[in-house]
């Protein structure tokens, strides 16, 4: 090499812009693995269930009053999306590919799809700032990311109220899920932890993984309103008053918890709470008799009598 | 990244099967064979206790799962300890090194860590960074592999995992916009004799101030 070229080779170094780019690659199309809660996020969670939720009695109050019905007899909850930190519990499918800015190949964003409602979500990676509070609220909210070393930290904010948990228990405008993303070659675990100033009385902190499969062909999502079940009244909202929803016991009494654990609560998510937790709320049975194999999309209700 | 200190386990995810005892025959959300769901069947924790095998649940693919505290330490410059007082139970992750010959299995088995390398490709060191303008990123997770385990459960109801599983974790440190340290072990149990593929897990633990709430206790087989 001449000199000539070695010191153009040099120049053209020092003007290389210093990028803190942290380049582990989340693009391509990642499988759901459902080895957690898997009743809980497929076929749907039982009445009642409010397990693991660090909730208040407003967004106890407000989950005893859901009847599954609304969704059925009311077509503004008919193709309800999931919000973006609940959509990646309930999990799914999921694509990620990146946009570059074609004059710098500066990364701007990674967007994502999930098939389940078409969920696509935009996570600004160009140091844009976060609309005003009263800017529009959507179901997937306003993303940025940033690295942390080896980790891609992802801040939502103006999230629609959606569910912590599809089963009615409610989660406000007002809170601010922020994701950690991180790759284990061909696994990805993303950290979701919650902050609702409005029905949490601590951070939900929940993880989950998918593995990496290019194989798959994600299809598009069609939700029609359709009128499925006839209402009493055209506008009528199903729903239980406080204290008369009679289904409230059914998941205590089925597995053998007791009921105030079921209930949900930050002090029943700590190991000392075994040392103080009741009996189970009604004699158990001897096995368990709903839910108890899982596969695919279907559990088993009652493994001695097959599938329902 | 610093995993020293006191950890508790936060029970947010899998609450029915964690926090209690589960059912019998409830092994839902496991990629289990049939093998591996008679054996569930079959379980007596009165006979595990009789036999001594009360810690089964307390092995190393099953400890991190239970309600419990952890206390990080490191032992030597080559090995960290991993305390976990429910069951009073200890996992040594060894820095170097291969396994020994003749290690018999046992709970915890025989764990070696080493802080995972990036992506092949992404640190490459003296690379000329003209046409790939990466500056890459560091290896920070903590990677442990675990093998020669003696026959355990990854459940408390009896689900079973063999001598032939091999565990693999990557735990991963970070601190919450709300100044709290957590860390987040992903697991992957990998056992041909009962699963039909891999298991994957993600336990999330969160970091405390001190040892007040440390309290060890004996393996119970219910």
């Amino acid at each position: 090499m001449t000199h000539r070229w070695k010191w153009l080779l040099v120049g053209a170094l020092l003007l290389t812009p210093a990028r803190a780019f942290a380049q582990i690659d989340f693009t391509g199309e990642w499988a759901p693995v459902y080895h957690e809660d898997r009743p809980e996020r497929l076929p749907g969670p039982e009445l009642g269930d409010y397990t693991g939720l660090p909730i208040n009695e407003a967004a106890r109050l407000a989950a005893d009053s859901w009847d599954a019905d609304r969704i059925s007899v009311v077509t503004q909850y008919q193709c309800r999306p999931h919000s973006s930190d609940y959509g990646m519990r309930g999990l799914g499918n999921l694509r990620v590919h990146r946009e570059l800015n074609p004059a710098t190949q500066d990364l701007v964003a990674f967007r994502t799809y999930m098939p389940a409602w078409g969920s696509e979500r935009t996570i600004w990676m160009d140091g844009r700032p976060h609309p005003h509070e009263y800017a529009e609220h959507t179901f997937q909210g306003f993303s940025t990311g940033v690295w942390e070393g080896n980790t891609l930290v992802i801040t939502t904010t103006h999230q629609k109220i959606n569910y912590f948990r599809r089963n009615g228990v409610p989660s406000s405008d007002k809170r601010t899920s922020t994701e950690y993303w991180t790759r284990h070659g061909e696994f990805l675990t993303v950290v979701t932890v919650v902050e609702d100033p409005v029905y949490l009385t601590e951070p939900l902190v929940r993880s989950q993984n998918w593995y990496l499969d290019p194989g798959q062909a994600l299809p598009t999502f069609y939700c029609e309103y359709v009128p499925e079940v006839p209402g009493p009244t055209p506008d009528a909202v199903p729903h239980h008053l406080p204290g008369a929803n009679p289904y409230l016991t059914e998941f205590a009494d089925w597995y053998g918890l007791p009921l105030d654990g079921a209930r949900g609560g930050a002090e029943t998510m700590y190991p000392e709470y075994r040392l103080k937790m009741g009996p189970p709320h009604s004699t158990p049975p001897d096995r368990c008799q709903r839910f108890c194999v899982c596969s695919g999309f279907e559990c088993l209700v009652n493994p001695r009598r097959g599938r329902q | 990244m610093d995993l020293t200190g006191y950890w508790v386990s936060v029970i947010s995810e899998d609450w029915r099967w964690r926090m209690v005892t589960p059912l019998k025959g409830d092994v839902a959300s496991l990629p289990l064979n049939a093998a591996a769901i008679a054996q569930a069947e079959a379980w007596d924790p009165a006979k595990d206790t009789a036999a001594g095998l009360q810690c089964k649940a307390y092995g190393a693919a099953g400890i991190m799962r239970l309600p419990a505290r952890l206390h990080i330490t490191w032992q030597d410059d080559n090995t960290l300890k991993l305390d976990v007082d429910s069951g009073t139970q200890s996992r040594l992750f060894h820095f170097g090194g291969t396994i020994p010959a003749n290690t018999r299995p046992s709970w915890q088995g025989y764990s070696i860590a080493n802080w995972e390398r990036p992506p092949r490709g992404v640190e490459t060191p003296n690379t000329i960074p003209i046409f790939a303008r990466r500056t890459g990123t560091r290896g920070r997770s903590l990677e442990v592999t675990t093998t020669r385990l003696r026959a355990g459960y990854l459940r408390k109801n009896g689900v079973p995992y063999s001598e032939n599983a091999m565990l693999s974790e990557y735990f991963d440190y970070r601190k919450h916009p709300n100044g709290d340290e957590w860390f987040t072990v992903t697991s992957i149990v990998r056992d041909p004799t009962y699963l039909e593929s891999p298991l994957i897990l993600s336990s999330d633990f969160k970091k405390e101030a001190d040892a007040s709430s440390w309290r060890p206790t004996p393996c119970e087989a219910r």
